[in-house]
């Protein structure tokens, strides 16, 4: 609190901002009630589930949870959501930066025409392509592995990734730096990886965060690629496993739990970053 | 100015290709050969019954899609969608970002839990909207309405389904365009307001003649943003109604899976791909054209 910057409040103004809090606060509340909903509801047997749907558990029940995890092979499930999502984001972060790059520091009429062949997928939703990408992941011989959904993810989110890199190199990245390392006598690949990439940190924390939230909860391209239960994703699990048992109800719930868990683990840590990271991406992209 | 113009041109030389080559590789593979793949598909006989040898057959595909209910169906419920949840996003997200950019003590609270929604996927969300909608005894909603003593009501006849869909959506992505406004926001320096408030405006007008107009571009990266989007949704379709009952709420994502994937109409399916595009153009055109007016009438 800076002592310049505090302007006096008369009490009226207090006052408003105190009902104006004390709305904001019940209004919350309502927003997260499905959330708080579908938690209380993994532990309750069907009876007090429906007997009293937002009273906390009397029992809390954790067999559910266990069903779910052994119905979801969920450790299996997991490790591939993992294992796609830290792929795809890598594998963004590396090759946009990279091209990123290239493209901010090369402003002849070739590096702005590929930049313009990039920004246009910003406006071709991949979606319109699912035959060709279907037939075209088929005959490279990747159906029914977590490659075609890596690869697949990747393309999609190669022109934002590019456009962040691009304008951040070319508002934040002094040229100077780079040609004092030219002249101590850093090759072009030197000089990316040892000056340029470290001042990335806040573009790239950007793109790690609006793509890990992508991949993680791409439904479509899983659901196009992987038919297969070995190499299947979290969301493929649920889908699944709400299909096959949706007599017994309130053993859905730990599964829907187990979905979203993950994600929740991670946005409970990393809020300030994520809400940061997706309006930077936004605003920009 | 000359000298430092070549000097950047050639600081990378033949690396260039070099290091947009294995972005370029990837989406050259995965994003221009399926678009161009689409396009020539479109006006072939390809389906899952003849798959070699195709043959050239004009804009026969793109009459069978303007011919099809279904498919129109789907157009109309998809724009439906996209329109109202973006109008929604901005209604309630606007004011939203208003009110919590104010110093409230809570306010980072508020913020997150406004936002949570918007990290889960879709999918997941339908289904537990599934269950809090439901017309069975355990359908959170329904089982409140029993205790205050009235009737059961159906959220998923053939007229609401949509509209239900819909509603889940807005829960979801309000908090996400709330955070694409607050960012906005934040940028409006406060001597404009001071100035004003000098100057004698309440808050209402500081509202509608300095904050409205500067929320120019966050409002249009959430309506462009969200009418692409809104046109393309699946997931939560997928969960909670698959399209149905009936086609009442089948969209250009669930025909297409179930058209172009399922039922080997391959080459149906691609020209109702181009038609998909073809719509997010003319929306998206439309759209900028709408904002870039509207900044001008402004600036």
């Amino acid at each position: 609190m800076k002592k310049e910057k505090i302007r006096e409040v008369s009490k009226k103004e207090q006052r408003k901002l105190y009902i104006t809090e004390f709305f904001m606060v019940a209004l919350a509340i309502i927003w997260f009630i499905p959330i708080y909903y579908l938690i209380v509801t993994t532990f309750k047997s069907p009876r007090e589930a429906t007997e009293g749907p937002l009273k906390l558990p009397e029992v809390w029940m954790i067999e559910n949870y266990i069903d779910a995890w052994k119905n979801m092979e969920y450790p299996r499930a997991l490790f591939n959501t993992v294992t796609i999502t830290v792929l795809a984001v890598g594998i963004i972060v590396l090759v946009t930066s990279l091209a990123g790059y290239a493209l901010a520091r090369t402003k002849t009429k070739w590096g702005n025409r590929f930049f313009l062949l990039f920004l246009a997928g910003l406006m071709v939703p991949f979606q319109m392509n699912i035959v060709s990408l279907f037939k075209i992941v088929k005959s490279v011989g990747l159906m029914n592995t977590i490659w075609a959904v890596i690869l697949v993810d990747v393309a999609i989110n190669v022109p934002q990734g590019i456009f962040l890199f691009k304008e951040f190199i070319e508002s934040s990245v002094p040229k100077e730096l780079e040609e004092a390392a030219e002249i101590d006598g850093c090759s072009v690949i030197q000089k990316f990886f040892v000056i340029v990439l470290p001042l990335l940190k806040p573009v790239i924390a950007t793109v790690v965060i609006i793509v890990t939230l992508n991949v993680w909860n791409e439904f479509m391209t899983p659901l196009l690629f992987i038919q297969g239960r070995e190499n299947d994703v979290i969301l493929q699990e649920v889908s699944r496993n709400i299909g096959q048992f949706s007599t017994d109800w309130t053993a859905l719930f730990p599964m829907l739990m187990l979905g979203v868990a993950p994600l929740m683990i991670f946005y409970i840590f990393m809020q300030k970053y994520i809400i940061a990271g997706v309006s930077a991406g936004a605003v920009k992209g | 100015m000359e000298l430092k113009k070549k000097r950047e041109a050639g600081s990378l030389g033949h690396y260039f290709i070099l290091f947009i080559l294995p972005a370029l590789i990837i989406y050259l593979t995965f994003s221009i050969l399926p678009f161009i793949f689409t396009f020539i598909y479109s006006f072939t006989d390809y389906t899952d019954i003849k798959i070699r040898n195709l043959d050239f057959v004009g804009l026969k595909n793109y009459i069978t899609v303007l011919k099809t209910p279904l498919m129109k169906i789907a157009i109309k419920n998809s724009l439906i969608y996209a329109v109202v949840l973006t109008g929604f996003q901005v209604i309630l997200g606007l004011p939203l970002a208003v009110v919590l950019n104010k110093k409230l003590k809570s306010r980072n609270l508020l913020r997150a839990i406004f936002f949570f929604p918007a990290v889960f996927s879709s999918l997941i969300i339908g289904y537990l909207w599934n269950f809090i909608l439901s017309s069975s005894d355990y359908g959170l909603i329904n089982n409140m309405i029993h205790q205050l003593g009235f009737k059961t009501i159906n959220f998923f006849t053939a007229d609401r389904a949509l509209f239900s869909v819909i509603f889940t959506q807005i829960w979801q992505w309000t908090g996400w365009a709330m955070v694409i406004f607050l960012a906005n926001l934040q940028g409006i320096s406060p001597e404009l307001y001071e100035a004003a408030s000098i100057d004698g405006a309440d808050e209402r007008q500081q509202f509608f003649n300095i904050t409205l107009p500067l929320m120019c571009p966050s409002v249009k990266i959430i309506v462009v943003t969200g009418l692409i989007g809104g046109m393309k949704a699946f997931d939560a379709i997928y969960s909670m109604t698959s399209g149905g009952p009936g086609n009442a709420t089948e969209t250009v994502m669930t025909v297409m899976m179930k058209k172009g994937i399922s039922d080997g109409f391959y080459s149906v399916g691609s020209a109702f791909g181009v038609c998909f595009f073809i719509i997010v153009l003319i929306v998206s055109g439309f759209t900028n054209k709408l904002m870039s007016k509207w900044s001008d009438a402004i600036g």
